[in-house]
C-alpha cells in the first residue's frame, strides 16, 4: 500500500489559477481522483456502447464476431490505459516523481485497494464477458479470445499485483 | 444571509466534456507522433543527441498536457496589460505565427472593460485623494524600506498602518506584511510550529493557506468545502483518538477557512464554525483575502456580514491586494498573539517590510472606507459593489448560465464545463473589449472549467449592462446557458441599485 499520501485527502484537486502548465499547488495527484467524478460511469458506459454499436454497424460483421470484437477493443484499451501507460500528463510536483513509475491504476485513489473505483473497473471486463459469451452461443473459439483477453486485464487488476513488473517489463 | 448555490451539471453535459478530453487526448498523441516523426517541429525542450543513452531529462509524457491543450489556449492567459486596472484597462494585443508557441506584441492597444483584477471598492486608481496620499509618502519615504521589520524597516507608517487597521477590523492589534502569500506561509508555521499540533484545513483554501500548513510539522486533515457536520466529526474524532501513534492529547487544533473561496464565490458559515470551535476548544484562522472590503455594511469583512464579534475569530488575516489597491497581508487578534508574531514570524524577522507609498494607500483608503475622510464616498463604494454583485449575478441566472457560489459574494463563477469553450469564450469576449479570466483543469475540478468574474465598484450598471448583453450572445453561439432551474426574478434591477442612488442623492 502506498504510504506517500495520508489518508482524508480530498476528493477534489484544490484551487490556484491556470499559469505556467497548469501546475497545482497543493499537492494532489489529479489521476488518483478524476476517476470517482460525478458521471464518469455512465460516461464509460456509453463510450463501450457506442464502441460497440459502430462494430455492429460493419457489415461484414455478424452478431457474435461484433460482441467479441468490442470485448476485445474494450479489453485492449483497458490494458493500454490503465496498465501500459505510466505516470502522468501533467508535472508531478507533489510527490517527486513516484507517481513516474506507477501506471494509473495503481495510482487510482493513492494506492488505496478495494475502492468503488477500482470495484467498478474490475466489473466492467467481467460483465462484457458474460454479455459476449451470451451472444457468441458459447461458441469455443470465441470463448478462448474473450476469456484470455478478460485475463489479460483482470490479472494487473488484482491487489497482489501492485507494484510488480513481470520480467521487468515496463518497469521504467 | 444567502444560501451557496452549487447546482450540479447535467448528465449529458459530463458526458460530452469527458468525450472532448477523449477525443483531445487521441489528437494530442496524434501530434505527438507528428512531431517525433518529424512533420511537425518541435517547440519543446528535447534531449541533446550525445545524452540519449543517459536516464531521461525530460518526462515527455508529463508535459502532455502543457503541450497539446495548456499551448493551444495560452493566448486568452497571461494577457499583458498596459494601464492601471481599474473598471476599464488597456491591453496589448498579441499575435502568434507557430500555434502560440510563441506570441510576441503587435504594438497595438485594446481598451477593454475589467472584469478579471480584484478591485473590489474600485481603489485601483491612479488620480485621487488616494494616489495623491501615496505620492507625498514616496516623496517623505523613498520607494523601498531596505530592512527588515525587527531591524531597521519600522517605519512610524507601518505602526499608522497597523494602529489603522486594528481599528478598522474592531480588534485589540494587528501586525502587516509587504506580500499576501508571504502572511499566510510564513507565519501559520510561527503559530503551529511545536509537535502535537493538528490542522484541519478547508479542501478549497488556497496555495498560502496550504504551503503555510505544510511547513510546520503538524499533521493536516482535510475537510469538505463549507461543511460543518464533516468538521465536527474529524474533531471529535482527533479528540477522541488523540495523536496518532502516542494517543496523547493534542497541544492545539486550528481549523483554517476562508472568508469567500476565490473559485467558488462561496461565503463560509462563520457562526456554525465559531459555535464549534468553542465547543471543542479548537482556534479558528479565518483568512479573508477576498472578504475583507467586500462584504458587510461598512466592508468590515466577513464578521460583520453574519454579525458576529470580531473578537471570537482567534487569528483574523487579510490581504490589501483586493479591496485596497494596495500590496500586502495583515494578521489581526489580541495583542499577545500579535506581539508574538511580531517576534517570531519569518516575514518580520527576514522579509522587507512593506514600502511606504503602499502603506500610505491602503491608509487612505481604510479611512475612505471607514468614513473618515468626512465623506460618504466610502459607504457609496460599498454599497455599488455590493449592488453591481447582486445584479449581475441575478441577470445571469435569469438568462439561464450555471453560476455557483453565493448570492453577496462579488465573484461570480460561470460555469463552462468543455475545455474548447473556455478558450472560445475568452476570445470571444475580448473581440467584444471584454477582458475575463477563464481557469480549466488541473486548476479547478475536471469537468468544471469555469470563467470567473469579479465585480468593482468602479463597475457601473451601463458598463455591466453591455457586458452581459454581450455574455448572452456569446453563451447562445458557444451554448453556455445550461442550467435547468426556471429563472426565477427574487429582486429587480431598481431594488439592487435603489441604496446606491439614495446614497447619491446625499453626496
Amino acid at each position: 500500500m502506498d504510504r506517500t499520501q495520508p489518508k482524508g485527502l480530498p476528493t477534489r484537486v484544490p484551487v490556484g489559477t491556470m499559469g505556467d502548465g497548469g501546475t497545482t499547488y497543493s499537492g494532489v495527484n489529479p489521476n488518483a481522483v478524476w476517476l470517482n467524478s460525478r458521471g464518469i460511469w455512465l460516461s464509460y458506459v456509453i463510450a463501450v456502447t457506442i464502441l460497440h454499436l459502430v462494430l455492429l454497424s460493419i457489415p461484414f460483421l455478424n452478431v457474435a464476431q461484433a460482441w467479441t470484437l468490442t470485448n476485445v477493443v474494450h479489453n485492449i484499451g483497458n490494458y493500454i490505459f490503465l496498465h501500459m501507460l505510466k505516470g502522468t500528463p501533467w508535472e508531478t510536483n507533489w510527490d517527486q516523481g513516484k507517481s513516474r513509475l506507477l501506471t494509473h491504476w495503481e495510482q487510482i485513489d493513492f494506492g488505496e485497494q478495494f475502492t468503488t473505483t477500482r470495484k467498478f473497473l474490475f466489473l466492467a471486463p467481467v460483465i462484457l464477458f458474460i454479455l459476449a459469451s451470451f451472444y457468441t452461443k458459447y461458441d469455443p473459439l470465441h470463448f478462448i479470445i474473450n476469456l484470455s483477453t478478460m485475463l489479460l486485464v483482470l490479472i494487473p487488476k488484482l491487489p497482489q499485483l501492485h507494484g510488480v513488473r513481470i520480467f521487468g517489463i515496463n518497469k521504467y | 444571509m444567502s444560501k451557496d448555490s452549487f447546482e450540479p451539471a447535467p448528465r449529458v453535459v459530463v458526458f460530452l466534456t469527458y468525450l472532448g478530453y477523449g477525443i483531445l487526448m487521441l489528437f494530442g498523441y496524434f501530434r505527438d507522433f507528428l512531431r517525433k516523426s518529424g512533420v511537425e517541429t518541435t517547440h519543446s525542450a528535447i534531449e541533446r543527441k550525445n545524452m540519449k543513452d543517459f536516464v531521461p531529462l525530460y518526462q515527455s509524457f508529463e508535459s502532455f498536457y502543457k503541450r497539446n491543450i495548456y499551448m493551444r489556449l495560452r493566448d486568452c492567459l497571461n494577457r499583458p496589460i498596459c494601464s492601471v486596472p481599474s473598471a476599464e484597462f488597456d491591453i496589448s494585443e498579441r499575435v502568434s505565427d507557430d500555434g502560440n508557441w510563441h506570441l510576441r506584441l503587435t504594438g497595438k492597444t485594446r481598451r477593454c472593460v475589467n472584469l478579471g483584477s480584484y478591485n473590489y471598492l474600485g481603489f485601483a486608481e491612479n488620480k485621487g485623494p488616494c494616489a495623491d496620499a501615496a505620492a507625498e509618502a514616496l516623496q517623505q519615504y523613498g520607494a523601498g524600506v531596505c530592512s527588515t521589520r525587527q531591524e531597521l524597516g519600522n517605519y512610524k507608517i507601518h505602526e499608522e498602518l497597523e494602529e489603522t487597521t486594528a481599528r478598522f477590523l474592531g480588534v485589540e492589534d494587528a501586525v502587516t506584511f509587504g506580500m499576501g502569500f508571504a502572511t499566510n506561509s510564513m507565519n501559520i508555521p510561527a503559530l503551529m510550529g511545536g509537535k502535537g499540533c493538528l490542522i484541519l484545513s478547508d479542501e478549497l483554501n488556497h496555495a498560502s493557506l496550504v504551503l503555510g500548513a505544510r511547513l510546520c510539522s503538524t499533521v493536516i486533515k482535510v475537510f469538505k468545502h463549507n461543511d460543518i457536520e464533516d468538521v465536527e466529526r474529524k474533531l471529535r474524532e482527533a479528540i477522541i483518538n488523540g495523536q496518532p501513534r502516542r494517543q496523547r492529547a493534542w497541544r492545539k487544533i486550528l481549523i483554517i477557512v476562508e472568508g469567500i473561496y476565490s473559485m467558488e464565490g462561496s461565503i463560509i458559515k462563520l457562526p456554525d464554525f465559531i459555535r464549534l470551535k468553542k465547543k471543542y476548544g479548537a482556534y479558528l484562522y479565518l483568512d479573508e483575502a477576498h472578504s475583507v472590503g467586500a462584504l458587510g455594511e461598512t466592508g468590515r469583512g466577513v464578521t460583520e456580514y453574519w454579525g458576529v464579534d470580531p473578537r471570537d475569530v482567534d487569528i483574523m488575516m487579510g490581504t490589501f491586494t483586493k479591496s485596497f489597491g494596495a500590496a500586502g497581508g495583515y494578521i489581526a487578534g489580541s495583542k499577545r498573539l500579535i506581539n508574538h508574531l511580531r517576534a517570531y514570524s519569518h516575514s518580520t524577522t527576514y522579509a522587507c517590510s512593506m514600502s511606504a507609498p503602499v502603506a500610505q494607500q491602503v491608509i487612505s483608503s481604510m479611512k475612505i472606507i471607514m468614513g473618515e475622510d468626512g465623506t460618504n464616498r466610502g459607504q457609496l463604494r460599498i454599497k455599488q459593489l455590493a449592488a453591481n454583485s447582486k445584479y449581475f449575478r441575478q441577470r445571469l441566472v435569469e438568462m439561464g448560465f450555471m453560476v455557483y457560489g453565493n448570492d453577496d459574494s462579488p465573484i461570480v463563477p460561470l460555469l463552462m464545463y468543455m475545455v474548447p469553450k473556455i478558450a472560445a469564450f475568452s476570445r470571444e469576449m475580448y473581440e467584444q473589449n471584454v477582458g475575463v479570466v477563464v481557469v480549466g483543469y488541473p486548476a479547478t475540478p475536471l469537468t468544471e472549467t469555469r470563467a470567473r468574474f469579479c465585480l468593482s465598484a468602479a463597475h457601473t450598471r451601463e458598463m455591466l449592462d453591455k457586458v452581459l448583453d454581450d455574455i448572452s450572445d456569446v453563451g447562445d453561439r458557444l451554448q453556455l446557458k445550461y442550467s435547468l432551474n426556471s429563472p426565477v426574478k427574487a429582486v429587480s434591477a431598481e431594488e439592487c441599485y435603489s441604496q446606491v442612488d439614495s446614497l447619491e442623492h446625499k453626496a
